[in-house]
C-alpha cells in the first residue's frame, strides 16, 4: 500500500516540483549573458541567459517587458529578477522574469559599439545618404515629448528665430520601455503628412538609460528611411547616440537643432534693410553716372558740332538772302529808272503830237490852265508851242 | 490655405530679392532696368518686412496612430 501511494502520475509529479520549485525560488536574482534572445510577434521575449557551465531558460512576458529600457542583445550580461516556474508540457524549468537591467554601464556601452560598427558597415552613416536640410523650411516636424523641456525649447527658438514656420508635433515617449517604437512610429506619421520639409527628432539630457531609446536599432532604421530630412538633438552637447549618426545633420542639443533647421528673422530683416539702403545708393551713384555722362556729351566737341554747322549753315542763308535782297533792290531801282523814264518821254510824246496839231498848253505859276475860268489876267502865263515857249506879258 | 500660400510667396520673394540686389551691384545693368528692378525690390521689400512683423508660429498636435489632427493653441 505505502508502496502503491508513492506512484505518482508524472502531472503529479510535475506539479509537486513545480510547487517546490515556485515556493524555494520565488524571488531570485540572477546574472548571465544573454542567448537566443527573440522577441515574439506577441509582445513575448523568450532568451536564455548563460555563464561558462550553464543554461537556464527565461521568457518575460509582454505585460513585464514593456518596462524595459532596452532591447536585450545576444552576448549582453544583465541582472534579472524573477521567479522559477515550469513548463509541464516540455517537462522543462525556466525562469519567469519580472525586471531586467544591463550588468552594468559597460554592457550598454558595447552594445553601443556593437550596433554602432553593424550600421556603419551597412552604410547607414554615409555621408552620400545624408539629405540637405532647407534653408526655408514651411513645416516642421517635431518628434519628442510634448510635455518635455525639449519641446519647450523648441518652440521658444522657433518663436524669437523665425515664427514664419509651421510646427508640426507628433508627439512621443522618449524614455523607458516602448519609447523606441514610439519615436519610430512618429517619424513615419510624419513622413506621411504632407508638406513637411525637414524632422528634428529631439530629446533634453540624461543618463545614458535614458537616452537609451536613440541608441535603438529600431530607431536608427526608420531615420535611415525617412524621405525627409532629420536633424538629431538628444540630449548634451556630449552625449552622441546611434540616431545622431543616422541623421541627417547632428544638433547637439534640441535648441540647436531648431536654430540650425529654420533661419533667423533678424538677419533676413537685416538683409532686406542692407538691400534698401544698398540698392538705394545703387540707385543714386547710377543716377549721378548718368547725368554726368550726359553733361560731358553736351560739353563735348561733337555734340556741339551739329549747332555749329546749324550756325554756319544760317549765317550762309543769311548772306545769301542779303545778296538776293540787294540784287533784287539793284534791279528794282534800275527799273524804276527806266520806267519812270519811259513814262516821262510817253507823257511828252502824247503832248508833243497834240501841240504838232496846233493846240497850245497855257501855263500859269507851273500849273496847266486847262479853263478860262482859272486864267488869272493879271498874271504871267506860258503859253507852249510845238515850236516853242512864249511867256507873255 | 491662405497662410500656406504667403509661406511660399515669402521664400520666392527672399530669393528674388536676392537676385535683384545682385543684379544691381553689376556693372553692366542698365539705368532704365536697374530703376525698374529697384522698384521690384522696394516694392518686395516692404512686403517680406511686413510678413515678417505679422508671422505668428502656428502649432499643430498630431494624434498618433490614428492620424487625427488636433490643433493646440501656443500658450
Amino acid at each position: 500500500m505505502e508502496n502503491e501511494k508513492q506512484i505518482l502520475t508524472v502531472s503529479e509529479l510535475t506539479k509537486e516540483i513545480r510547487k517546490t520549485l515556485e515556493e524555494t525560488f520565488e524571488q531570485v536574482s540572477v546574472i548571465g549573458e544573454i542567448s537566443n534572445f527573440k522577441s515574439h510577434i506577441s509582445g513575448h521575449w523568450y532568451l536564455s541567459l548563460k555563464d561558462a557551465d550553464a543554461v537556464i531558460n527565461c521568457t518575460m512576458w509582454k505585460g513585464f517587458n514593456q518596462y524595459v529600457f532596452f532591447t536585450p542583445q545576444d552576448g549582453m550580461k544583465i541582472i534579472v529578477n524573477g521567479k522559477l516556474t515550469v513548463y509541464p508540457p516540455r517537462g522543462s524549468y525556466q525562469l519567469d522574469i519580472r525586471s531586467m537591467k544591463p550588468a552594468g554601464l559597460g554592457e550598454l556601452q558595447e552594445a553601443f559599439e556593437k550596433l554602432k560598427q553593424k550600421l556603419e558597415a551597412e552604410g547607414l552613416f554615409d555621408e552620400k545618404f545624408k539629405k540637405p536640410i532647407p534653408v526655408f523650411p514651411g513645416k516642421i516636424g517635431i518628434v519628442t515629448a510634448i510635455d518635455g523641456a525639449a519641446f519647450k525649447d523648441l518652440i521658444s527658438v522657433a518663436k524669437r528665430r523665425f515664427p514664419l514656420v509651421e510646427i508640426i508635433i507628433a508627439p512621443a515617449r522618449v524614455q523607458g520601455s516602448g519609447a523606441a517604437e514610439s519615436i519610430v512610429n512618429s517619424i513615419r506619421i510624419l513622413n506621411e503628412y504632407p508638406g513637411i520639409n525637414v524632422i528634428i527628432v529631439a530629446r533634453g539630457g540624461g543618463s545614458i538609460e535614458d537616452l537609451w531609446a536613440f541608441n535603438e536599432e529600431i530607431v536608427a532604421r526608420a531615420v535611415f528611411k525617412s524621405k525627409v530630412p532629420i536633424i538629431s538633438g538628444v540630449g548634451h552637447e556630449v552625449d552622441f547616440t546611434i540616431a545622431d549618426y543616422v541623421a541627417d545633420l547632428r544638433a547637439p542639443t534640441p535648441s540647436v537643432a531648431m536654430e540650425i533647421a529654420i533661419p533667423d528673422i533678424n538677419e533676413i530683416e537685416n538683409f532686406i534693410n542692407e538691400f534698401l539702403l544698398k540698392s538705394t545708393t545703387n540707385i543714386e551713384t547710377l543716377l549721378e553716372e548718368r547725368k554726368e555722362d550726359v553733361a560731358s556729351f553736351h560739353k563735348s566737341y561733337g555734340f556741339r558740332l551739329p549747332m555749329e554747322k546749324l550756325n554756319r549753315n544760317s549765317q550762309q542763308v543769311d548772306s545769301s538772302i542779303g545778296r538776293i535782297l540787294q540784287s533784287i533792290e539793284k534791279y528794282s531801282m534800275i527799273y524804276d529808272n527806266k520806267i519812270s523814264l519811259l513814262s516821262k518821254s510817253l507823257e511828252s510824246y502824247d503832248i508833243q503830237r497834240v501841240l504838232k496839231r496846233g493846240f497850245v498848253l497855257v501855263e500859269q505859276n507851273s500849273k496847266f490852265v486847262t479853263r478860262a475860268s482859272n486864267f488869272n489876267k493879271e498874271k504871267k502865263a506860258q503859253l507852249k508851242f510845238y515850236d516853242g515857249e512864249i511867256t507873255t506879258q | 490655405m491662405s497662410k500656406k500660400k504667403t509661406k511660399s510667396n515669402f521664400e520666392q520673394d527672399l530669393s528674388r530679392l536676392e537676385e535683384i540686389s545682385r543684379i544691381l551691384e553689376e556693372d553692366s545693368v542698365e539705368l532704365e532696368e536697374a530703376i525698374s528692378l529697384f522698384e521690384e525690390g522696394v516694392k518686395l521689400s516692404k512686403s517680406c518686412l511686413k510678413t515678417l512683423k505679422e508671422a505668428e508660429l502656428k502649432i499643430t498636435e498630431l494624434k498618433s496612430e490614428l492620424g487625427k489632427i488636433t490643433q493646440v493653441d501656443e500658450e
